[in-house]
Formats: structure tokens, C-alpha cells, sequence
């Protein structure tokens, strides 16, 4: 049985970074693009815990909890602009935010 | 059992926080306000607005006096750093913010305006913005950048147009995802290094000589994208123009000052030691990074038919301009940078109130976007004031001597020779002459067309207002006499930067 160490949180971490990032430029869904953020911003809190722990020093741990209140506050934010923009628009696609080119 | 934590008042040093305290307290006080008595007219929430702006000034002015004579201050663990940037970015933000408040005493009627959330919304962005300036420590910069962030989206949305929600999510999108570089990039420098403070990073990789080389420079990746994105520096700027365009004109003026100069002091902090300590990797992606955003900024100035997009992008090649100083990285420079972004925020502030102004609630037909350049065409005839302001504004970004932002140019191009950097120098001046071509499309527009729209209804200076037009007529003054403040400035900016170590 190996252990699990730093490094495996760290490459979790990286894995769950690069699906938020393949999600933000892959959906078309706004919702889902939201959804994808989330995981990006999750995605450092475990490294952050796991680093945390690494060194004994709480400042990352610390990090970790704004990271999760801003993750909050933005999908508050988030969710707002996009009720207002469903009820515009109809639908939280992202193709119908074009109305200005150039 | 744990053991009970003492801590003395004193070295806590609470008096750090009251730049950041007295809009916070102003928000809270609108707000309350409101509770109270639902219904004011919106010019009480502009005058608290000022009045709060103005001991927030007030105060800074204090710490000043303070830092010039005991130096740098610290407080709260450390987490609070007043030092020459931090005074100097939040007097920045200040005095620009109070530039921009009056701007909402329009004479139409806006939605936006009518809401106390406004003005809360307004003061607290600014405390977010100082927390970031004024602030050693990457969980405090995220935290302040995503406080002012929030409420600038918010900000943007309340105009209640179509456009103006379709700026705010994009601009919310590219901003979450700079959160998520912000983090990731503050994680991997905490794995290297076990800190999460900027001179304590900075001291724990110079002390094993930059060993893990590969692993910081992805860190300083990811953070320069982040700041890539605040900056909006080529290639992240894709939401630059639509956004500004979106947004009313005061708050896209606005939004091209106040969160740049937080984003470059917070750049200064993070990438001055990486530059100085011989990372040749990010010299050169600076470099590459600058001249891009320069370069390809103006080209696609020239070809924008809205004088809002043209401003835009020209706001974007200032940027880039201004970026030179954190890649050059001498006192001069970075005096230059803050000189430069003194006079560009009264230009730039003046040059979008000009199109506020000018705003008018239903467009005449053939008119597609707020204000093309077809709409200020032979406005010479019709408003030769408005037109010679407007054209003053145009020069001055121009960078035509003794006009404002000529000042800032001529700093921070002799920054870079005497820096070293005689090719980017070079490349600074060949951009501000092509960049000079479509400021002065807006004036041929203006001073040698005939008009274009057939329309009996007025379509100029139909916002107007005595307090908009004291805001003008204040950035019209500092821009033509700048020539006579500009070494007094710059001495009193120096002094702050140089005595901060930068």
C-alpha cells in the first residue's frame, strides 16, 4: 500500500486546475462556465490544505477558507447577472452574449 | 487546552486600517441611511460619497507626513504595509474616485443613480482597492482585488441596459478565471517557499539561489496572467473594448484608471525582485508582453469607428506603456509610472466625462452604437467650448507638449535610456506617433466635417450639468497647466517611491 503524500495532492490538484481550465474554454453553457470556475478556485484550495499541513504553518489553511468565501460571494454575484441575463434573453447560452464585435 | 492568546493593542497598530475603515464606514453609513428613510434624492448620497472621500484623503495625507518621517509602517501581523506605494496608489484612487462620484449628477435621469447600493457599492470597491495597494500579503491582495472586483461588476450591471449585462458577464467570467490564476500561482510559490508574504518569498528563493527556477517561473506565470487579465495587457484584453463599451462612459473611465493603478502597484511588489534577481526568462516575456500590448492596441485603435472602442484600446496601449516601468525597475521608472498615471487619469477621466456629457438616451437613426465618430462630427459649429475641450483631451493623450500626459511620456521614455533599454525607448516613442493618428481622427472629425446626423434634436451636451461640467473644467486646467506642477509632483512622488526601496 503507498502512502499518500504531498506530491499526490499537488498533481490532484493540478488535474482538477486543468478540467476547471479545459471547462472554461470548452462549455458554451453559462452555467456550466460558473461551474467550471468553481472547480479552478476548489482545485487550490486541496493544495492548499495539503501544503498547509506539509510545512505545520496555518497561513495556507487561512488562504484556503477566503479562497472558499470568494468562491461564495462570486457565485452569488455570478448567479444574479445571469438570472437577470436569463430573463433578457431567454437562454444562458454563451453565443448570445455578441451583440457587441469589433 | 489551549493557551490563551495575548496580543497587545498596541502592536497590532489599528491606525494602518483607517484609510480602508472611512469608505467602508461611508458605505455602511449610505446604506443605514437608506434603511431609515428609503427615497433621497441621489445628490445627499454623492455629497457623503465626497465628504467620506474627502477624510479618506485627508487621512492619507497623514500617513504621508508620517512616512516621511518615520518610514515604513507596519501593522495587524504584518498584514498591513504602509510604505511610499501604498500612499502614493491610494492617493491615486482617491482623487480619482472623488473625480468621478460627481459624474453621476447628470441632468437625464440614469437607473442606476437613483440606488443608495450605488454609492455603497462605489465606496466599497474603493476599500478593495487599497486593501490591494496597501498590503504585503497575497491572501490580502486576493482578497482586496476580489472585494473591488465584485462590486465593479456589479457596478457595471445597474446601468440595466442590454449591453451593460452583457459586459458585466464577460467581464465577471475573465474575472473568476484571474481569481483562479491569482490562487493557483499564490499556491505553487507557497509550496516553494512555505510564505505567502512578498519579501519573505522573495528572501526564501534568493537565499537557495532560485533552485526550483522551473517551478517559480510557472508560478510567475500564472500571476502575470492574472494581472494580464486586470491590466488587460495583449494578449488577455479581449474583454476590454466591450466591456468599456457596455459600461456607462463616467464608469469605463473610471475603470480604465483606478483598478490599473492598484493591479500595477501589486505587479510592482510581485515582479521587481523576479526582474532584478536575473530571471532572464521573464524579462523577456515582460518585454515581448509590453511592446505587444503597445503595438497592436493602437492598430486596433485605427480601425474602431466608436469613439468609446477608440478610447478603450487606446486605454489598453497606455497600459502597456506604463508596464515598461515594472520591466525597467528603477526608481525613476517607477516614479515615471505613477507620474504618467496621475496625468493620464485626468486626461482620460476628462476625455470619457466629455462623452458622458454627450450621452443621449434615444439614438437617431443611423446612429448603431453611443457615440460613433459621425456624431461629433462639425461639432465645432454647433459647440466650439465643447469641441476645443474635447480636442484638448484628445492632444494631451496624443502626448502633444506642454499638455498632460506629454509629461508622463517624456519621464518614462528618459527612463528607459537611462535604464538601458534604448530600443524600447525607441519603440515608446514610435507608438505615441501612431497613436497620435487617431486622436487626431477624432478632431478632423470634430473641427472639419460637415455634420453628418440631419436631426433638429439635440444630440450634444445633453447630460450636462453644472457638477459635470466643474469636473471638466477641473481635468481641462490640470491638463493644460501641468507643465507647471509636474517637477513638484514628481519630487513628491519620488521621494515616496525611493524611500519605499522600489
Amino acid at each position: 500500500m503507498m502512502e499518500i503524500g504531498l506530491n499526490h495532492y499537488l498533481v490532484l490538484s493540478t488535474i482538477l486546475f486543468a478540467i476547471g481550465l479545459l471547462g472554461i474554454m470548452r462549455r458554451r453553457n453559462l452555467l456550466m462556465l460558473f461551474f467550471a470556475t468553481e472547480i479552478l478556485l476548489n482545485s487550490v484550495n486541496i493544495a492548499f490544505a495539503a501544503i498547509s499541513h506539509f510545512y505545520g504553518d496555518l497561513s495556507g489553511q487561512m488562504f484556503a477558507f477566503f479562497v472558499i468565501a470568494i468562491a461564495a460571494s462570486e457565485v452569488a454575484v455570478g448567479l444574479g447577472l445571469l438570472v437577470v441575463w436569463f430573463k433578457r434573453s431567454g437562454s444562458i447560452d454563451l453565443e448570445t452574449l455578441k451583440s457587441m464585435r469589433g | 487546552m489551549l493557551e490563551p492568546v495575548n496580543i497587545s493593542l498596541e502592536s497590532l497598530n489599528l491606525s494602518t486600517l483607517t484609510p480602508m475603515l472611512i469608505p467602508i464606514i461611508g458605505a455602511l453609513v449610505i446604506l443605514c441611511i437608506d434603511l431609515i428613510k428609503g427615497g433621497l434624492n441621489k445628490s445627499l448620497y454623492v455629497m457623503l460619497s465626497l465628504l467620506f472621500l474627502l477624510m479618506d484623503f485627508g487621512s492619507l495625507v497623514d500617513f504621508a507626513q508620517l512616512f516621511s518621517e518615520n518610514g515604513t509602517m507596519m501593522g495587524f501581523f504584518d498584514v498591513m504595509l504602509i510604505d511610499g506605494l501604498a500612499i502614493i496608489g491610494q492617493l491615486i484612487i482617491v482623487v480619482s474616485s472623488m473625480l468621478f462620484i460627481p459624474l453621476s449628477l447628470t441632468s437625464k435621469r440614469f437607473h442606476e443613480y437613483s440606488y443608495p447600493e450605488f454609492y455603497a457599492l462605489f465606496l466599497f470597491m474603493i476599500a478593495g482597492f487599497q486593501f490591494m495597494v496597501a498590503t504585503d500579503n497575497l491572501i490580502l491582495i486576493f482578497v482586496g482585488l476580489e472585494l473591488a472586483s465584485l462590486a465593479l461588476y456589479t457596478l457595471i450591471a445597474l446601468h440595466n441596459r442590454n449591453k451593460s449585462f452583457e459586459a458585466a458577464i464577460k467581464y465577471f467570467t475573465m474575472g473568476a478565471l484571474a481569481a483562479g490564476f491569482f490562487s493557483f500561482g499564490a499556491m505553487i510559490l507557497y509550496a516553494l517557499t512555505g510564505s505567502i508574504e512578498i519579501n519573505q518569498i522573495s528572501a526564501v528563493l534568493a537565499a537557495d539561489e532560485y533552485s526550483n527556477i522551473g517551478f517559480v517561473l510557472v508560478a510567475v506565470t500564472f500571476l502575470l496572467a492574472s494581472f494580464g487579465f486586470k491590466l488587460s495587457l495583449i494578449p488577455f484584453h479581449a474583454w476590454t473594448p466591450d466591456v468599456y463599451e457596455g459600461s456607462s462612459a463616467a464608469l469605463a473611465g473610471y475603470m480604465s484608471v483606478v483598478p490599473k493603478i492598484a493591479a500595477f502597484v501589486v505587479a510592482m511588489r510581485l515582479f521587481e525582485f523576479l526582474v532584478h534577481s536575473n530571471v532572464v526568462w521573464l524579462e523577456t516575456i515582460l518585454y515581448v508582453l509590453v511592446v505587444l500590448t503597445m503595438t497592436l492596441a493602437n492598430i486596433w485603435a485605427l480601425v474602431q469607428s466608436d469613439v468609446k472602442r477608440m478610447l478603450a484600446y487606446s486605454s489598453i496601449s497606455h497600459a502597456g506603456f506604463v508596464m515598461a516601468a515594472i520591466l525597467i525597475g528603477t526608481t525613476q521608472a517607477n516614479s515615471a509610472l505613477f507620474l504618467y498615471w496621475v496625468l493620464f487619469a485626468f486626461s482620460n477621466l476628462g476625455a470619457f466625462a466629455m462623452l458622458w456629457v454627450n450621452r443621449q438616451k434615444v439614438l437617431v437613426a443611423g446612429q448603431d452604437s453611443d457615440h460613433p465618430f459621425e456624431k461629433f462630427a462639425g461639432l465645432v459649429r454647433t459647440m466650439p467650448t465643447a469641441a476645443a475641450i474635447m480636442g484638448l483631451f484628445m492632444l494631451s493623450l496624443a502626448g502633444l507638449p506642454p499638455f498632460g500626459v506629454f509629461w508622463g511620456k517624456m519621464y518614462m521614455i528618459a527612463s528607459a535610456v537611462s535604464g538601458g533599454y534604448t530600443v524600447l525607448a525607441l519603440i515608446m516613442a514610435l507608438n505615441s506617433a501612431i497613436a497620435a493618428y487617431y486622436y487626431l481622427k477624432l478632431i478632423v472629425f470634430m473641427f472639419m466635417k460637415e455634420p453628418v446626423y440631419d436631426t433638429d434634436k439635440a444630440i450634444h451636451m445633453v447630460n450636462a450639468s453644472m457638477p459635470l461640467k466643474s469636473i471638466i473644467g477641473f481635468a481641462t486646467v490640470f491638463t493644460i497647466f501641468s507643465v507647471l506642477f509636474v517637477s513638484p509632483l514628481m519630487e513628491f512622488i519620488t521621494a515616496l517611491v525611493y524611500n519605499s526601496g522600489y
